[in-house]
């Protein structure tokens, strides 16, 4: 296996805020290899042997969770999870605290999900442990973002297989190719809830810099102007951008939002900006479908497409383990913590 | 008895801005060039002479927006600490807010204010009484007793009064006192949840926003109550440029309004906030550039008629969470005449007669409270101000119980060097050379 990384500079990883392209690039040239593992009879490493990994997840979440856990332990890593609601965390102990104390047991790596934006921050500024962040409050979710990009850039990147020639395509090899054109010339389209979505942070930042255009699009309320920061489009007509899209991303919809009054009704919604198979017919083009999951069913996509794209969901599963694979094996593997 | 000599006075009251010296004990005696033992009344072996070439000397700044935390968070600071934080920081006299736990809403507590204040020999600390009980924002605390008690003015600071009712209510029944009632205006629904102000920043950072309308709506709507039924307004912590207009609209008017802004909301804007960055952490949050912008016209033209620090300390745990967490507030009694100093003054922002204007004069006649001039016969509320005096905050003194400042750990120049209360020498770091 030949991943030969260039000096990884980061301790954490935090967002995809502090990556830029040529990182980006070096995540996905490692996740090739690393796919090619998970193809094996045998899926098992002896590279991080020795090494632990902490799971600190305070909001519910399984397949984030147990697809970092296949990660690290296919590379050998022993793993530690804490259930929080079960561990002195739910007695009232403080974020800092919890931090010194995985400091104390040597972690090399810990991944932290928490309801509040910058806890990964927080704990990274508090810890000798790399940190990644698989979802802070609003902010970012990264590692779901690099997921995303690297199943488009599959689709999509040099090498992919040919739009018209079905079973042409080749691995690509990441280190020969232009970084911030990856993605160059693509259109994205992330429709929902745009305004609480640390997916949609994560993926505007990520296929931003390897040059797609990125559209999004919601009602006012889930997506007020200020969205734009990232040099995205803002549109509230979903059927009015459709045309030309390369890949349509539906967010999943948090229904409670519904009662704190951000919109109307789930009906006037689905109306609005479900996607159907009807109207992504609309780009005129083979689209590629993406969803963060888990589903709602008849709100944000109807139930004939989302099994229709069901094989795309499973390519996600899978390159959302060699993903993490490769920035646990960058973060203390063959870089910077080791 | 002290002569300070060669000091250049700055004393908008008496439109003195020149060197010269002044005499005083308890109360000012004399101000003029060439002061000498021979303009003693008496002959009084007690007088000490300083050189103050290359200082200034202010009436005591005063301070109309404080959190001093006793009783109930005696942690964070009480009025003893507080107090002398305050005077460090060149603070003669101070409002404490009523927000403490319990709430000062009856005369026990009013009075247990004043005294705690009388004990610790710092700063007068003087109440404000709760406009309502217990902060709940219905039932009106017994204005009329309170003020006779010694409170100087009424709010529900730190919480905004929602029901508008209880707001022309509490206006109207407050004009039998003569003192100001303090809005903070914070639209609970509006502003809820929310850790910073709402724009590209808090968007960035996935931190719920607090709209600019949830501080400019409720400026609004106590403007024209106060309009209504002739009440005595006074708007807390600007932070928004419409607050700003509905101020200047409402003295246009001649509603009997004024307002005040601190010096975070001057200096500071919502780009600067980091995600782990708790110290910047302050309700009403940091505004835009461009209303700090506004903000900054206003106080310079006047339409803003006075700063005030809004200290709010907090306990380093507190402060040690993630962003949205944190409590809101700014520990300022040390570091805001500084930070004033470096950020608006030196680079000429401000002048240093406006500044002694918005800070010690205005807030003294609007509070009727001692202080904000050095008139002959006036109490000697006095500030030596260095503004070559160069200090790295936590290095060294610091009186206030918590440490929540943006400026840990930074160097700062400008500072009071000595603070004399009613003649009496309570903080003094210059090392003064006393002739």
């Amino acid at each position: 296996m030949d991943l030969k990384p260039k000096p990884w500079q980061h301790k954490d990883l935090l967002g995809i805020e502090q990556l830029s392209a040529h990182d980006i690039a070096q995540i996905f040239q490692a996740a090739v290899s690393m796919k090619e593992i998970l193809e094996r009879p045998i899926k098992k490493l002896p590279t991080l042997r020795g090494k632990s990994v902490g799971m600190l997840f305070y909001e519910a979440s399984t397949r984030t969770r147990v697809s970092f856990e296949t990660a690290a332990k296919t590379l050998g890593a022993d793993v530690g999870a804490f259930a929080v609601n079960t561990s002195s965390v739910s007695k009232g102990e403080s974020l800092l605290d919890t931090a010194k104390t995985l400091d104390a047991m040597k972690f090399d790596l810990i991944v932290i999900r928490h309801a509040s934006s910058g806890a990964a921050a927080f704990l990274a500024d508090n810890l000798s442990a790399g940190v990644i962040n698989a979802g802070d409050g609003q902010h970012e979710h990264p590692t779901q973002a690099l997921l995303d990009a690297f199943t488009l850039c599959e689709r999509f990147g040099p090498g992919a297989p040919s739009e018209t020639v079905p079973g042409t395509g080749t691995k690509t090899d990441y280190t020969k190719t232009v970084p911030d054109k990856l993605l160059a010339g693509r259109k994205i389209v992330i429709v929902g809830d745009i305004l609480h979505s640390r997916v949609a942070r994560s993926n505007a930042l990520c296929l931003r810099r390897l040059g797609a255009d990125v559209t999004f699009v919601g009602p006012p309320t889930l997506l007020p102007p200020e969205m734009a920061c990232w040099d995205v489009t803002i549109s509230h007509d979903l059927d009015a951008v459709l045309q030309g899209a390369d890949a349509v991303m539906a967010l999943r919809l948090q229904l409670e939002r519904q009662k704190s009054g951000l919109f109307p009704s789930v009906q006037e919604y689905a109306k609005l900006y479900g996607l159907t198979v009807g109207r992504l017919k609309q780009t005129c083009r083979e689209t590629l479908l993406l969803h963060p999951g888990p589903m709602n069913r008849g709100v944000e996509i109807d139930s004939e497409l989302a099994d229709s794209f069901s094989s795309v969901v499973e390519e996600q599963v899978t390159n959302g383990v060699a993903v993490r694979m490769a920035l646990i094996y960058l973060l203390i593997g063959g870089g910077f913590n080791s | 008895m002290w002569l300070i000599k060669d000091a250049h006075v700055v004393d908008p009251a008496q439109e003195i801005d020149r060197t010269c010296d002044v005499l005083f004990d308890n109360t000012i005696i004399a101000i003029g060039t060439d002061l000498s033992d021979k303009d003693i009344p008496d002959d009084d072996s007690s007088l000490s002479i300083v050189n103050a070439a290359g200082k200034y000397l202010f009436p005591g700044l005063v301070d109309v927006h404080t959190h001093l935390r006793e009783p109930g968070r005696e942690d964070k600071e009480d009025i003893a600490s507080g107090s002398r934080a305050a005077v460090r920081g060149g603070f003669t006299t101070i409002l404490a807010m009523a927000n403490t736990q319990p709430v000062i809403d009856n005369r026990g507590l009013v009075e247990f204010v004043l005294r705690q204040g009388e004990r610790a020999k710092g700063a007068r600390v003087l109440p404000v009484a709760a406009v309502t009980m217990g902060l709940q924002g219905n039932e009106l605390v017994n204005m009329a007793e309170l003020h006779k008690a010694g409170a100087v003015a009424f709010s529900d600071d730190g919480r905004g009064i929602q029901r508008a009712q209880t707001m022309l209510l509490a206006l109207q029944y407050a004009r039998l006192t003569g003192c100001p009632l303090i809005s903070h205006c914070e639209n609970e629904s509006l502003a809820a949840g929310g850790s910073m102000r709402r724009g590209p920043r808090s968007a960035r950072l996935g931190l719920a926003g607090i709209p600019a309308s949830a501080e400019s709506v409720m400026a609004a709507r106590d403007v024209l109550l106060a309009q209504e039924c002739g009440g005595k307004l006074h708007l807390a912590h600007l932070s928004t440029a419409a607050a700003v207009l509905a101020l200047r609209w409402g003295k246009q008017q001649g509603i009997d309004v004024s307002g005040e802004v601190n010096p975070h909301h001057l200096i500071f804007c919502d780009d600067d906030i980091g995600l782990t960055d708790t110290s910047l952490k302050v309700n009403p949050p940091l505004p835009s550039a461009a209303d700090r912008d506004v903000l900054l016209d206003a106080l310079a033209d006047g339409s803003i008629d006075m700063l005030a620090t809004d200290h709010a300390p907090h306990a380093w745990e507190e402060k040690a969470q993630p962003f949205a967490e944190a409590p809101f507030g700014i520990n300022a009694f040390e570091t805001a005449l500084a930070a004033v100093w470096t950020s608006l003054v030196k680079p000429g922002k401000l002048s240093v007669a406006q500044l002694v204007r918005a800070w010690s004069l205005n807030p003294a006649r609007r509070f009727g409270v001692t202080g904000g001039s050095l008139r002959v016969g006036d109490p000697a509320d006095i500030v030596l101000f260095d503004p070559d005096h160069a200090e790295v905050i936590g290095e060294g003194a610091w009186l206030s119980k918590s440490t929540n400042t943006p400026y840990w750990g930074q160097k700062m120049q400008g500072f009071p060097v000595a603070a004399w209360v009613g003649g009496e020498l309570r903080a003094d770091r210059s090392g003064m050379r006393i002739l």
